[in-house]
């Protein structure tokens, strides 16, 4: 077996060859090539992972989480990059950015990834903060990308706070380590997570029940989680459209993705600490991100604090647990970055033909590009929940986990917050999308290119969204196994 | 060298550690907040050598001797080439002044004392003193961090915290597993290497390495 390491080094090989090819074609198509690749090798993978169970060798574990977000990242990059022929492309051609910058923007793209999916597939938690501080290290070129003041603002706030937030992480893990030495000794298999679960409830308490506090604070800084989410809004509306889809639909998750390590060690050693945790962490981002989504007027900015929304979702899914929580809380993972991929391509689309993030100045989008401006709104519909499509779906079942559990007040501030953020959010959409066109702005939808993958996206979030096909439902049922209580 | 008087090297250069981040935070010039944060870490990696040397355990060795390399010599240089390349004024300019910083940070030392309490309740003699003492470095990085609105400075308050975590790992479990201290180490070092080049694009941008001027980004 050498398919995880194939994983990794199809990007890293991609970005080797990004340095040394000449031209623009031969770079997009490279980049098109081995993401490509990738998409299809971490299929094949996730398929076996889910017909014959985990994979464990030297360094690598993949069960079915992994594979779960194997499939998201690589699926969300492939569409990324067949977006940024558009929109990279368009920058080049209005002479915004030359062959340099061109070139580093794709060697970083593969960087990045390559620590995403890096994040995922290692079994050893301190390798996966070495990775998660790599996706900081790799994407700040790319949020401050443009080298204007404001990027290079956001791009330093996003450094500072989330290597901030990623050494409290740090901090978290020595004592996880502490927390094991007891049982295991100083072995050097003591951080490996498949150790620690099947060790689980003998780990030290005290030890643990502090470590899960500085990975919630820590990882949740990278997650966009209220109050740590600071840097997030900036580095969303100053990266280039393609890589804000990635950092939110794709980075967002491998944070969390993080936190769900620990969270599974913490619940079956000290069950009902981390759940309440991540219900006040969720509800807390929720509210914030609904007083922001409100005053928000740079589209963008709006994007931006729906993710912190959804994050929070899906946090407070994990906190209410049982089966129908964890399964409402894995389905809006991946509709989230399904659908924010969509809304950023759209929010790209629109950026470059009005040449404005101000909502203010954005009026008939529909008129002025009709598949942008008709995808957006659907889009618009899909990420505030409405059916059919199937955030609508994570969102009724992480309700009804709530009023199994009797937790009335959380379900009740749940549903107030959603339909709150659901008049907000389309009140400022359909003011881009319908009204009198913005003077000045020429006719004229976007290429095909970027067109494609946005269809696709709303392709995908719409079949899961009315018919909950059985592959869909079978891989998130044995993903939900994995948790505690997530058997049904 | 007898057990009791290498706990007292141990406990002396912890004491140490934490009298350097005092020292940081008396400074109000960058050359010279680069040149205490080299003694630190080269502290830390001599507490390093010294805990290597009672447990017997030889991954602490290598550790010791990359926190010297790294964070004593390479990182220090690197950041006064950095410095020096970018002509600018070279005064911390610190938000709180110098007495109050000190006085507030004495009141972070007792609440690392609170914090760490009920966990080295139990703990042996060594790692008793020295996980306060890296919760205080911590917290003192965070001060740091806070209270030092310059792009050179808020890298030095990372490192700063960065040794505070180092100082915890090694007293409370002797060092993580070798692989993974190597992966911190390259993070730390492309972490520096990075937010250096940010800070001469701040510099070209901002024409200052003040980051209170940018304040652009808001709701």
């Amino acid at each position: 077996m050498i398919i995880i390491e194939a994983i990794l080094l199809i990007p890293l090989a991609v970005a080797v060859a990004c340095f040394f090819l000449p031209h623009r074609r031969t770079l997009e198509a490279s980049a098109l090539l081995g993401t490509g690749a990738l998409f299809i090798i971490a299929l094949m993978l996730g398929i076996d992972v889910l017909n014959n169970g985990p994979v464990q060798y030297s360094y690598w574990y993949v069960d079915e989480l992994s594979a779960f977000m194997l499939f998201i990242i690589t699926f969300v990059a492939l569409m990324v990059v067949i977006y940024s022929v558009s929109y990279i492309g368009h920058d080049y051609e209005e002479r915004e950015i030359d062959l340099r910058q061109f070139r580093s923007y794709y060697l970083m793209v593969q960087l990045f990834l390559l620590t995403m999916l890096l994040v995922v597939v290692c079994n050893n938690l301190g390798i996966m903060w070495v990775a998660i501080e790599g996706t900081t290290l790799a994407s700040a070129f790319l949020v401050g990308f443009y080298e204007k003041d404001t990027s290079v603002e956001a791009a330093w706030k996003y450094l500072v706070i989330c290597s901030l937030g990623i050494a409290l992480a740090l901090f978290g893990i020595v004592l996880t380590y502490a927390s094991s030495i007891e049982v295991l000794g100083a072995s050097s298999s003591a951080l490996e997570w498949t150790t620690l679960r099947s060790i689980a409830p003998e780990l030290d308490p005290t030890y643990l029940r502090l470590a899960f506090i500085l990975i919630m604070v820590g990882y949740g800084t990278k997650v966009g989680l209220a109050p740590m989410h600071t840097w997030l809004p900036d580095a969303h509306s100053e990266a280039p459209s393609p890589i804000s889809a990635l950092l939110s639909a794709v980075l967002l998750n491998c944070a969390f993705y993080g936190i769900l390590r620990f969270f599974i060690i913490t619940e079956l050693c000290v069950p009902g600490f981390a759940t309440t945790l991540m219900l006040i962490f969720g509800l807390l981002s929720m509210a914030l991100a609904a007083a922001f989504i409100i005053a928000a007027k740079d589209y963008k900015r709006l994007l931006a604090y729906s993710s912190i929304e959804h994050m929070g979702i899906i946090s407070l899914g994990f906190g209410l647990g049982g089966y129908i929580g964890i399964f409402g809380a894995l389905v809006q993972m991946f509709s989230h970055a399904m659908t924010k991929c969509l809304l950023f391509f759209g929010a790209g689309n629109i950026l470059q033909k009005y040449n404005t993030k101000s909502m203010d100045e954005v009026r008939g989008v529909i008129s002025v590009m009709p598949v942008t401006g008709a995808l957006l709104l659907l889009g618009a519909l899909a990420i505030t929940g409405s059916p059919p499509f199937s955030i609508f779906i994570g969102e009724v079942a992480i309700l009804q986990a709530g009023l199994s559990n009797e937790e009335y007040l959380v379900s009740g501030l749940y549903l107030a917050l959603l339909v709150v953020i659901f008049a907000a959010f389309m009140y400022h959409i359909s003011r881009m999308v319908f009204g009198k066109t913005t003077e000045g702005v020429t006719k004229g939808d976007a290429g095909p290119i970027s067109l494609i993958p946005m269809l696709l996206l709303l392709g995908i979030i719409l079949v899961i969204g009315v018919f909950l096909p059985e592959p869909f439902t079978d891989m998130v049922e044995q993903v939900a196994g994995i948790f505690p209580g997530g058997r049904t | 060298m007898n057990e009791q008087a290498l706990t007292g090297v141990i406990n002396g250069l912890a004491a140490f550690i934490l009298l350097t981040a005092f020292v940081m935070v008396s400074h109000n010039r960058m050359n010279q907040l680069v040149r205490t944060f080299a003694i630190q870490s080269i502290a830390l990696g001599a507490f390093a050598f010294a805990v290597a040397y009672y447990t017997g355990s030889d991954h602490i060795y290598v550790i010791a001797v990359l926190t010297i390399v790294l964070k004593g010599i390479v990182i220090p240089q690197f950041l006064k080439y950095t410095i020096d390349k970018i002509h600018v004024r070279k005064e911390v300019e610190p938000l709180v002044g110098i007495p109050l910083s000190l006085l507030l940070c004495a009141g972070l030392v007792m609440v690392a004392y609170y914090v760490a309490e009920p966990i080295i309740a139990g703990a042996d003699a060594v790692t008793r003193n020295t996980l306060a003492i890296s919760v205080a470095v911590v917290l003192i990085g965070f001060f740091l961090m806070i209270t030092r609105r310059k792009a050179m400075s808020e890298i030095i308050a990372l490192l700063v915290i960065e040794n505070g975590i180092f100082l915890g790992a090694i007293s409370i479990t002797y060092g993580m597993p070798l692989i993974v201290e190597i992966g911190i180490f390259f993070d730390v070092l492309v972490a520096v290497l990075i937010m250096g080049l940010f800070a001469f694009r701040i510099n070209q941008t901002f024409e200052t390495l003040d980051t209170t001027f940018m304040r652009r980004l808001k709701d």
